[in-house]
């Protein structure tokens, strides 16, 4: 996409290239000439006419070059330059404007071309279409003013015509006509300029409509992909489901029925044999009971089912962390490897809850959670500097908790008045096989 | 890191645009002449070799000498230049090419005639604010019509230097032969006229006019003393054709009448043939003492007066007036200020303008101090008292026109006109009026 929208045009910026080249050469053309008259005059012993003719003297002849040349270095740098936001931008239009007004007071106000490549710079980084009418009819403005035969008006200046007095009038002609040259080479360069940047700015129009256009095709086609792609899994889901109950539970059931109706034919004659039946029949209830149960873990969180719990937890925090930008302070001085399902499972859904609930009901900004153990109880603290919980209503999921904790054996701890606190024990069974209830 | 660098240069090349401009503004502004370098700071100052009122007298660089001795003295930083060897004829051209190339020195003499060009041109720096600022100077001092000369629409560019006023010289010799008395002070065209009527004859009876009434009197002379004003301020309109203007004229073209159609000129006077011709007191001052006195004007008795008073004007003459000026570009402007001051303002040296030049001081308290009553009555000799009167008449009389530029072109325009109505057969009024308006379309032409 970048290579797409940084591309540069390249016809609008060789033409801007050539403008900059050819206001050089006009520079140059009227310093070197003005230098050729006021040097002339002397040389000749005619400065004393030359002075009684002009209405003010013109600048002393070293200073001509130096200002015209060195500002145009100036203003060229300037042009150079590329801001990134709107205040630098105008402050370098200012600059840029300074410079120029410089060059044109030191060629006595005889060439003002150098304000179209001011244009031309606003017209090539101003995008928004306000902001470079008025830049533009700001600059515009200081060019049509700057125009030699206004600017008498207020300012008298010594003009590039009189200074061409030097010369014959065949002389002058020549020489003033190369100037009017120079500067409607100037201007028709600059027009030049405008086209081509009008049709490369269009084109590029078009080819980001374009663009656009295929964009929003691919973005429909994706979602429309997405939907079906969520459909497919549910009905995936749902078949495994189905197979799942039917290959499990059904058959665990259907052999219940039938060794129960078993039990049931046989229980007058044979007693002994039908309580063999009957705890055939317990063993699969409970081999259908653990198929549940793994049937059930098979839609455990999506974390533990990938990583361990140690990952698991630390990056659901660090997530949390990045998604609502609350401080929380992990800390776990034990290894947590080693437990079972359910107990990952659940110490993971007590940290999990403990912090949803401090940050949506106590609205915590730093959450502290620090998992440790004593002896073989292991404990989870979990601490927020929230609004806490005067009167606690065990609605905020502390029920769902307890009632978990209660499956392993453990205690649930919880204070409201500073921030809220949550203080988990769970007895560790590490190594032993978990028991059925 | 490529993102640091593209940042970076963008400053680097920031830094670069603000060295230049501020480098290129120093230099253009003149920032860097005023910034105080180490060692003495030199004032260059702008002036010709021979003297303003075209006499030789040996002593042209004597009174700047002593100027910048006793400046050097009572500032001991600053040392005080010149270029010696640039003659008069040379001057303005010399100093019109030191102010194109911008090596002209911070202060320079300016001749009358140079003064509007160079003062439009915005050659001259602005004294107004100096003026103002500085406590210690006082206009006042100052003849006023000198001072006045410094001014170029209302805005004192120059400070005077010396000056001469135009007076009439008297053949005395004539007059006493006449057995006509010296006018007095307060004479009238009518005594003038009546004068040069009895003395215009034919002295060797061969039937052509040997001895006339006067030479050199021109229309401006006569115009100075009706009290015309010939242009509006800033030189764009010509007023010929009031009253004031029609009286000298038709005086001039009496006096004409009185030479049978010759025109007499300077050399007829200095041949002792004429008894009035107006000419500056400079002159007075070169040739009435030794050893000048026996180059010119050798062959009888003269003496000066005052021009003669039209009916509505009074006994008024125009003064020249040598100013020195400050460059408006100097990087020196407190210390230029400072001897400007030194030499146009400080009697001591004012006074020698009376000892080695043939000028009078522009100020009146030396022009007046019995010490110059000595150098002239000395240098009068011959037991001819000068008429101090005279002087002080004429000098606090002098008429003040204000300048603008091309004064000179329309003076001969105006002096071609003038001609043309006097030698002219039609109606003067009508044909001044005819004039007027031809010279306002020139004068507007001018300004384009």
């Amino acid at each position: 996409m970048e290579r797409y929208l940084l591309r540069q045009q390249p016809v609008p910026e060789l033409i801007l290239e050539f403008m900059k080249i050819l206001n050089f050469v006009t520079i140059m053309y009227i310093v070197v000439v003005t230098l050729d008259c006021l040097t002339g005059y002397v040389w000749q012993q005619e400065a004393y006419g030359f002075l009684g003719k002009i209405r003010r003297l013109p600048l002393e002849p070293w200073k001509i070059p130096l200002v015209a040349v060195g500002m145009y270095g100036c203003l060229l740098l300037l042009l150079s330059i590329k801001t990134s936001t709107d205040f630098w931008f105008v402050w370098k239009l200012c600059m840029e404007t300074g410079a120029a007004l410089a060059i044109s007071f030191g060629l006595h106000f005889g060439y003002m071309g150098v304000f179209l490549l001011i244009l031309a710079d606003i017209i090539r980084y101003v995008s928004d279409l306000k902001w470079k009418i008025l830049l533009a009819s700001l600059v515009c403005a200081v060019y049509l003013l700057l125009d030699y035969n206004l600017l008498t008006f207020w300012i008298t200046m010594v003009s590039f015509e009189e200074c061409l007095g030097f010369y014959s009038a065949s002389g002058k002609s020549l020489l003033m006509g190369i100037r009017n040259v120079l500067v409607s080479l100037n201007l028709f360069v600059f027009i030049l300029y405008m086209v081509a940047e009008i049709l490369a700015q269009s084109s590029e129009k078009a080819r980001i409509l374009k663009l656009n256009l295929e964009l929003r095709e691919a973005n429909r086609k994706l979602e429309e992909y997405a939907r079906e792609s969520v459909k497919v899994a549910e009905t995936r889901e749902r078949n495994r489901l189905a197979r799942e109950i039917h290959d499990t539970l059904g058959h665990s059931l259907t052999g219940i029925i039938t060794g129960i109706e078993a039990c049931v034919m046989i229980m007058d004659v044979a007693p002994e044999a039908t309580k063999e039946q009957l705890h055939a029949i317990a063993e699969v209830a409970r081999s259908g009971i653990r198929d549940v149960r793994r049937s059930v873990n098979a839609l455990r969180p999506d974390a533990l089912e990938h990583m361990d719990l140690g990952n698991a937890l630390e990056q659901m925090i660090d997530g949390t962390r990045r998604s609502t930008g609350v401080t929380i302070d992990y800390e776990c001085q034990i290894h947590l490897g080693g437990f079972s399902q359910d107990e990952e499972d659940i110490i993971y859904r007590i940290v999990q809850e403990s912090i949803t609930n401090a940050i949506r009901h106590g609205k915590a900004t730093q959450i502290r959670v620090r998992i440790g153990r004593e002896f073989h109880i292991l404990d989870i603290h979990i601490q927020d500097n929230g609004t806490g919980c005067a009167d606690i209503k065990k609605g905020f999921g502390l029920h769902h908790m307890q009632e978990r904790l209660d499956i392993l054996g453990g205690t649930l701890i919880y204070d409201g008045s500073h921030g809220f606190v949550i203080h988990a024990q769970i007895p560790i069974r590490w190594g032993k096989e978990e028991e059925d209830d | 890191m490529d993102e640091y660098l593209k940042k970076n240069l963008t400053r680097i090349k920031l830094a670069l645009c603000f060295l230049a401009a501020l480098l290129t503004g120093l230099a253009v502004t003149g920032a860097f002449g005023r910034l105080p370098w180490p060692g003495k700071k030199t004032l260059t100052i702008g002036v010709f070799s021979d003297s303003y009122w075209e006499v030789q007298n040996g002593y042209s660089y004597r009174i700047l000498d002593d100027a910048i001795a006793l400046f050097e003295q009572e500032h001991p930083g600053i040392r005080v230049s010149y270029e010696s060897g640039i003659l008069k004829e040379d001057y303005s051209e010399w100093l019109a090419e030191k102010l194109l190339m911008g090596e002209a020195p911070d202060l320079f003499f300016v001749l009358e005639n140079d003064f509007n060009d160079f003062a439009q041109i915005r050659a001259l720096a602005d004294l107004s604010s100096l003026i103002r600022k500085d406590a210690a100077f006082d206009p006042e001092r100052y003849y006023q019509a000198a001072y006045e000369c410094g001014k170029y629409d209302n805005i004192q560019y120059a400070l005077p230097y010396e000056c001469a006023p135009r007076i009439m010289f008297v053949n005395k010799s004539i007059l006493d032969a006449e057995q006509i008395p010296i006018p007095q002070g307060d004479w009238t065209w009518e005594d003038f006229y009546g004068i040069c009527k009895q003395v215009t004859k034919d002295r060797n009876h061969n039937g052509i006019l040997d001895q006339y009434g006067a030479a050199g009197y021109g229309w401006q002379d006569a115009f100075d003393s009706n009290g015309v004003t010939l242009f509006n301020r800033q030189g764009t309109e010509c007023y010929l054709t009031g009253d004031k203007v029609l009286e000298a004229i038709s005086f001039m073209e009496r006096m004409e009448q009185l030479n049978d159609g010759y025109s007499v000129t300077g050399r007829d006077f200095t041949l002792g043939n004429v008894a009035f011709q107006p000419l500056l007191f400079s002159e007075y001052r070169a040739y009435k003492s030794y050893p000048l006195s026996i180059k010119k004007y050798s062959g009888f008795e003269w003496d000066c007066i005052t021009m003669p008073a039209g009916p509505q004007g009074e006994n008024l003459s125009r003064l020249d007036t040598l100013s020195i000026a400050m460059n408006a570009r100097t990087a020196h402007g407190a210390e230029a200020w400072e001897f400007m001051k030194l030499l146009t303002g400080d009697e001591r040296i004012q006074s020698e303008i009376f000892r080695y030049s043939e000028g009078i001081s522009v100020l009146p308290s030396v022009t007046g101090s019995r010490q110059t009553r000595e150098v002239l009555m000395d240098h009068a000799g011959e037991g001819n008292a000068l008429n101090m009167e005279i002087l002080k008449t004429a000098m606090e009389k002098a008429v003040v026109v204000p300048g603008f530029r091309n004064q000179d072109l329309a003076m001969e325009t105006v002096s071609k006109a003038v001609d043309a109505v006097i030698h002219g057969d039609s109606n003067i009024s009508m044909e001044l009026i005819i004039q007027n308006r031809e010279i306002n379309r020139y004068l507007q032409s001018l300004q384009q």
